[in-house]
Formats: structure tokens, sequence, C-alpha cells
């Protein structure tokens, strides 16, 4: 299969007054349609930066981003999640679902209204819609901020952390939950993670990344079934092999 | 929904249930004593001389004062003039200082180039201007607005400019992930993420409105409660002076009132 999006020879410093700081360089790694890629690294090392340079909020010193074949930039619709849901408290869930199309004045588009509705129905939270987003659980509030970025039909999805402000049980679940959705939309997605387990758990591939300046340090491709769970995949006997391998790149690192 | 519950509850829970509602009840019989005792005291001391009524008038005496000022037409003339300017310069002052601070969250490079100056404005005696507001504006009602807007604004500025610079710079990165320009991110997420402390700086506001209506009065004023106040002074008719104060506490709490209700509406949504 073809690249969908590209890396090419990413370097990133920015000024700080007590100098220039070199924070990636010469970062090369590409991603093919539907696939799961994770990025694990020392912390501080610029993981979410490079999220933000695919997105387009920032822009590399050097290097391109290529995504579907185009430069990327501001107008093409990218899926970012974070830490937390960042739902807004004053909205319902439908009106916090929605604001991307608010945003780009399509609410009236009945085509778009119709994909929310299907998209909200399939995941159970249609008959929560009118609710506010403190009267949802942390699970359910995390797949409405997945759905938000649904709506826009994103040509990538990009996963900042999106697990790690949850207590464990939650966020097994809500890892589950969230990997199944990604794989029955088709989307791509790249997820940024300091937990290797994790990462195992949902990636077809993982990205390690060395400490500042960043740069990739080693591609790990991981056979494990993609039709089950990734709370399954985690009793694979691969598994610890896998967890292994990729401990000790990154202990190597530190 | 609720009784039927009630049967399910235990023994310590009802217990539990019912300390609330004693304690919540002894609270409120304690507040109402301890102004009544006030006042009997108040009355009763000034009735048997024992405290000198022409200093200190007496409840009775407020109460006949205020009959008097019914009767000749003059009280709702006065509290209708003070109440005009106070929620005018409120107005004024709330619009003015979100205005002002919404152009300073837009533009980082004016908000660093006038920062010492609106901690000087802030830190500044607004009452020291009197003299000048009065040559300037006129010795009138502008100029009672003007003292009472000089004293809120300044404080809704800093507020409303600290609560939109609050705002989570995660969702701003989601809002811009998702296109909005710098416009939308105002609208939809800065303010109305700001919108519980805008009510907190109304609450501020409806005490310094009053402040500053007061102080205005004080300077510059041929009617008004505050007006009553310093004629009153003036000529020693404390039961004026107090009459008056008295009325100025139950507007004040009545506009108190009023920002509380709307609080609970904005409040009931956030986490």
């Amino acid at each position: 299969m073809e690249d969908y999006l590209q890396l090419k020879d990413i370097s990133l410093s920015y000024q700080t007054k007590e100098g220039e700081v070199l924070a990636l360089k010469n970062v090369n790694f590409s991603v093919k349609k539907n696939e799961f890629v994770s990025i694990v690294g020392p912390s501080g090392c610029g993981k979410t930066t490079i999220l933000s340079l695919i997105s387009g909020l920032i822009k590399p010193t050097t290097g391109e981003v290529l995504l579907d074949g185009e430069h990327i930039s501001k107008d093409m619709s990218i899926g970012y999640m974070f830490q937390r849901d960042n739902l807004f408290p004053w909205r319902t869930i439908y009106k916090n679902v929605t604001i991307g199309l608010e945003l780009k004045h399509k609410k009236k588009d009945k085509e778009s209204i119709q994909h929310v509705d299907d998209l909200l129905k399939k995941y159970g939270l249609y008959e929560f819609k009118n609710h506010y987003p403190s009267q949802l659980s942390g699970g359910m509030r995390q797949r409405a901020a997945l759905i938000r970025t649904l709506c826009l039909k994103p040509k990538i999805l990009l996963l900042d952390e999106p697990f790690s402000a949850l207590d464990y049980q939650t966020k097994l679940s809500v890892c589950d939950d969230v990997h199944s959705i990604i794989k029955r939309e088709h989307q791509t997605a790249i997820l940024v993670t300091h937990d290797i387990s994790e990462a195992i758990s949902v990636s077809d591939r993982i990205i390690v990344l060395s400490k500042r300046p960043a740069t990739v340090k080693c591609v790990q491709k991981i056979e494990l079934d993609e039709n089950i769970s990734p709370l399954k995949r985690r009793e694979s006997p691969l598994f610890p092999k896998y967890f292994d391998l990729i401990y000790r790149e990154l202990s190597n690192e530190k | 929904m609720k009784n039927k519950k009630n049967l399910n509850y235990s023994k310590e829970h009802k217990k539990y249930l019912k300390q609330i509602k004693v304690d919540k009840f002894t609270t409120l019989v304690a507040q109402i004593l301890l102004l009544v005792v006030f006042i009997g005291l108040w009355e009763l001391l000034t009735s048997v001389g024992a405290i000198d009524a022409f200093f200190l008038s007496s409840p009775s005496r407020m109460i006949n004062k205020l009959i008097d000022l019914f009767k000749d037409g003059s009280l709702f003339y006065h509290i209708g003039i003070t109440l005009y300017e106070t929620l005018i310069g409120f107005l004024i002052a709330t619009v003015l200082g979100t205005l002002i601070a919404i152009i300073l969250w837009w533009s980082r490079k004016l908000r660093k180039i006038l920062e010492p100056y609106i901690v000087i404005l802030n830190a500044l005696p607004k009452i020291a201007l009197g003299p000048v507001i009065i040559i300037w504006v006129g010795a009138g009602t502008g100029a009672i607005i003007t003292m009472c807007v000089l004293i809120c604004v300044v404080i809704t500025t800093l507020s409303m400019l600290s609560a939109f610079l609050e705002c989570d710079e995660d969702k701003i990165s989601l809002m811009r992930s998702m296109g909005a320009n710098k416009f939308q991110i105002l609208t939809k997420l800065v303010i109305p993420n700001a919108l519980t402390e805008f009510v907190s700086v109304l609450k501020i506001n409806v005490g310094m409105s009053w402040v500053g209506t007061i102080m205005g009065e004080y300077l510059v004023s041929k009617a008004g409660l505050g007006y009553l106040i310093v004629y009153g002074g003036q000529v020693f008719q404390l039961d004026l002076v107090m009459a008056s104060t008295l009325i100025l506490c139950i507007l004040a709490c009545v506009m108190y009132l009023f920002v509380g209700i709307l609080e609970k509406k904005v409040r009931k949504h956030k986490e």
C-alpha cells in the first residue's frame, strides 16, 4: 500500500532566551491508510510536537509533511483528541459534538446532520444528546470527544495520550471502545503515549523516538491479531516479547 | 418520589438528615434574633434616655422619618434618582470594562504596553479624581455616573481579562485544529468559558457601583440618597441619615439578590 502520511526530513527548532533549541532532527516516517501507529519516546522528547506538526498548527523548520499527496494546511480536516475530553460544560452533548460543523458553517447541511445522528446512534450517545457533559461518565465523555472529531470526516486522527487522565479500569475499557470505533470508521490514527502496553495493544506499528533532539530510533511492527480487542491482545504470548523489545529501546535512551 | 425513597432510608440516615434541618433552623433563628435584639435594644435604650436619640436616632424615629418622606413624595423621588445613577453607572462600567478586556485579550502587544498603566489606575483612589470630573463633566448627574463608572470599570477589566486568559490552552488548540478563527475562538469558547467569572464581576460591581454613586452624590448633588445623607449630616438630622442608609441597605440587597438568581442559572452546568 502507498504511504498516506509522510514526514520527510523534519527538523524543528525554536528560540528561547537561552538560545536555540533543536527539538526534532531529521524525523522520517510514514503511515499507511487505515493504519494505527503509536509514537513512544522518553518524556519531553517532542511527541506532542510531532502531532502539532501533522495537524498544521505549527510549521517545521525544514522538511515537509504530506497527507494524501498534499502539503499539510490548516484547511485540511484533521481530528485531534487530547488527554482530557475538553467538552464544553455549557453545551449539550449534541452541541459539543457539532461544534466543528458550526465552525465551518455547515450546521444546517443535511448530509452532515445525518452523519452526526448516525454516529451518535451507532455509538450509543443518541439518547444522551441533550445531556450536559457533567452528567456523563468519563468513558462516555471521551467517546463524545471522539465523535466530535469524526463528525468532520477527518483525513487522519491524532490522539495525544487520550486515556492517561482516566483511572486504570476505565482506561482499559475506553481504549477498547475508542479502538473499535476507529477501526469501524476506517480511520487512520496516530497515538502518542508513554504507556508501552497501551501502544502495543492498539497499534499496527510503533515508532520509537530518541531523546531530544528527537529522531526516529526504530520502528517496530506489531503482528498481533487485528480483529480482537486491545484488551484481548494483551493476553497474546507475543505481547511480553514486544514489551521487552520496546522497553529496551527506550531504556537505552535514558 | 422523594417520600417514597425516604421510607428506605436507614435510621442513621434519617437522623443525619434531621440534624442538617435542625442546624439550618437554629442558624436562621439566631440570625433573626440578632436583628430583633439589636433593634429592640436600640429602641429601648433611646426611649429610656440611656443613649441620646439626637446622636444615634432610633428605629421608631427612622420609621417616622420614612413616613414623612413618603407622604411628601420625596422618598421615591430620591430613591429613583440614586437608583437611576447606580444602574446606568453599573451597566456602562460592566459593558465598557468587558469590551476593554476583550480588546486586551485580542492583542497581546497592547496588553503588554498598557499593563503598567492599568495597574496604576487600579491602585489610584478614584475619589481623588472628583474635582477633575466636576470640571470636565460638570456638576450634575453626569459627574456622579462618571464617578460610578470609574470605580467599577478598572476592576471589571482586570477580572474579565484574567478570566479570558485563564481559558484552557488545550481547548484553544482543539478549536484551532477544527479550523476556528480567532473571532470564533473568542465567541464560542473564551467568552462562554468566562461566564461564571462574569457573574462574580457583576456581584462585585453591585457593591462598587453603590459606592461610586454615593461618593459622587457626596461630591455634587441636589437629590438622591447620598444627598439626603450629606444634607442630614450637615443639619444634624440623624433620623434622615439613618433612614436613608437603611433604604440603601435594602436597595443594594435587592440588586444583589437579582445577581444571585442569575448566578444560579449560570452555575447550573458548570462542573
